[in-house]
């Protein structure tokens, strides 16, 4: 429970979300995706097109090559002839992005989508090409390299981590539903090839195709969409750290720690404790990161339903994460829950939402 | 339908100053450059025209390497085994390829004795182009040949 002293002024209200079940390859195109996640986002907050504002979508155009020019989604999202603004960054930043808007006091509801389709393309080596031209992509890095980096410094002087390691992918899988990855044992994580050393295939979560809605609400304005029973978001923090590895950023979220330290002065928060935690951690070692820099401690519990672990999508895991913590604070009262998003390679950008019930 | 396509760009970088500084001392003099910041003595290596610590513009290059520290490495079956590597003289690490010991270009990550803290030297090309490949790699150095 958040303690009363605790409870503070909303930021926004989150009015609807919706998002696709996350498969190795949806044969749908993007803007069908995207189009059947907006309107169920319409429908879950009983509002039609005309009650939108304003449209932030999240999309990479190196992954998808189709949103630069406004090709692909600007339509489905009905952001014709509406104020767009296009996130190149994970979803969860396009929220907090959308956030930063309606307290401006420039809308009153904006839709956020984020979309991604890992099928078009292999994921990690189209990221190579979001590396620095002159000293890291001749020489054929991607972020899942810089992954294995992080991992073998946080490795160096830990001998059981990577069986560690093996032991929370298999717990994430245990618990996933409804996504693209199924229970494994610890020995199949440890038996399963290595992808960059010492991460294996079954410690890293799988990528696929996914899209995801929602919408957010000034509230203030006191319609009849804007009821007390909405869950809102009252903290918001963002932080970017550098492109070239550090020594001290690889095993130190530092940029995470700075984000969630902003999200929690703005929601009042004094000690982080969370009726619901969603982290975007695509391998293990990164929740360690993870719960270190948000201050959680080890024991709080996190990703109910797996996590990315049981399957994501590039550019909507923030924004699912968020999703999903929506849905388990909604109906309960004074309760508070924290998503959280991340890109670019070995965990560049951070962004943190604080979510909670009043 | 899924329709399949490839694409395939020539495309143009601009070094810049001191990248330009850093690529032609690596293919005319086979040294490695990093910029040192008058204002905090941090050494950025490879060097970039801003300090990686206080962010002011750097112009003073100075030469760090061809040893170093390997601080971790990563082997990426299909790609190669990579390292993160303080130069000698850096206050940042390098990534670059580690080409092994006994057969530079074949490398068995098993094979060799790649603990965090080894030392490492720069291998460069034979052939230089004013690339970052124009470092082959990293040898591991050991003490038992
Ligand atoms: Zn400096």
């Amino acid at each position: 429970m958040v303690p009363p002293d605790e409870r503070s002024r909303a930021l926004v209200s989150v009015l609807g979300t919706a998002e696709t079940k996350v498969t190795f390859e949806d044969p749908r195109s993007i803007p069908e995706m995207v189009l059947a996640v907006v309107e169920a986002a319409l429908e879950d907050a009983a509002l039609g097109w005309h009650d939108i504002d304003a449209v932030v979508t999240a999309s990479v155009d190196l992954f998808d090559g189709l949103t630069a020019s406004s090709i692909a989604v600007t339509e489905v999202v009905g952001a014709v002839m509406k104020p767009e603004t296009r996130i190149a960054a994970d979803g969860l930043a396009a929220a907090v992005h959308a956030v930063h808007q309606i307290m401006a006091g420039a809308y009153r509801r904006i839709l956020v989508v984020a979309h991604g389709k890992a099928s078009m393309a292999p994921y990690w080596d189209l990221t190579a090409w979001a590396m620095d031209p002159i000293f890291l992509q001749p020489l054929g890095v991607n972020f899942l390299t810089f992954a294995g980096l992080q991992a073998a410094m946080l490795a160096r002087h830990d001998p059981h981590a990577v069986s560690r390691w093996a032991t929370t992918a298999a717990l994430r899988r245990s618990a996933a539903t409804g996504g693209i990855a199924g229970p494994i044992s610890v020995d199949r994580v440890m038996a399963s090839p290595v992808v960059a050393s010492p991460l294996r295939a079954g410690m890293c979560a799988p990528v696929g195709d996914g899209a995801c809605a929602v919408i957010l609400g000034d509230p203030n304005i006191g319609d009849r969409n804007l009821g007390e029973e909405d869950v809102r978001i009252a903290g918001i923090g963002h932080d970017v750290g550098p492109h070239h590895l550090m020594i001290g950023e690889l095993t130190d979220w530092a940029g995470l720690r700075r984000a969630s330290q902003r999200a929690y002065t703005l929601a009042g928060v004094t000690k982080p404790t969370f009726a619901i935690v969603e982290p975007s951690c695509l391998f293990p070692h990164e929740e360690e990161l993870f719960v270190e820099a948000v201050g959680i401690g080890t024991t709080a519990p996190h990703s109910p339903g797996g996590g990315l672990f049981a399957g994501t999508a590039p550019v909507i895991s923030g924004l699912s994460r968020l999703l999903r913590v929506v849905r388990a604070l909604k109906g309960r009262t004074g309760e508070r829950g924290l998503a959280h998003g991340t890109w670019g390679p070995a965990g560049q950008g951070q962004v943190v939402v604080v979510a909670e019930t009043p | 339908m899924i329709l399949e396509s490839t694409i395939r760009l020539p495309f143009s970088y601009a070094a810049g100053t001191v990248g330009s500084r850093f690529l032609i001392a690596l293919r005319e003099d086979q040294k490695i450059l990093g910029a040192r910041c008058t204002s905090c003595s941090t050494v950025t290596a490879p060097p970039r025209p801003f300090c990686s610590s206080c962010s002011r513009t750097v112009t003073e290059l100075v030469e760090v390497g061809p040893d170093g520290t390997l601080e971790a490495w990563t082997n990426q079956p299909g790609n190669g085994v990579f390292g993160l590597i303080l130069l000698d003289g850096a206050d940042t690490p390098i990534v670059h390829r580690i080409l092994g010991t006994i057969n530079p270009g074949t490398v068995n990550a098993e094979a060799i004795n790649m603990t965090p803290g080894a030392r490492v030297t720069a291998m460069f090309a034979k052939d230089r182009t004013g690339r970052i490949t124009d470092i082959e790699g990293f040898i591991v150095e050991q003490d038992d040949p």
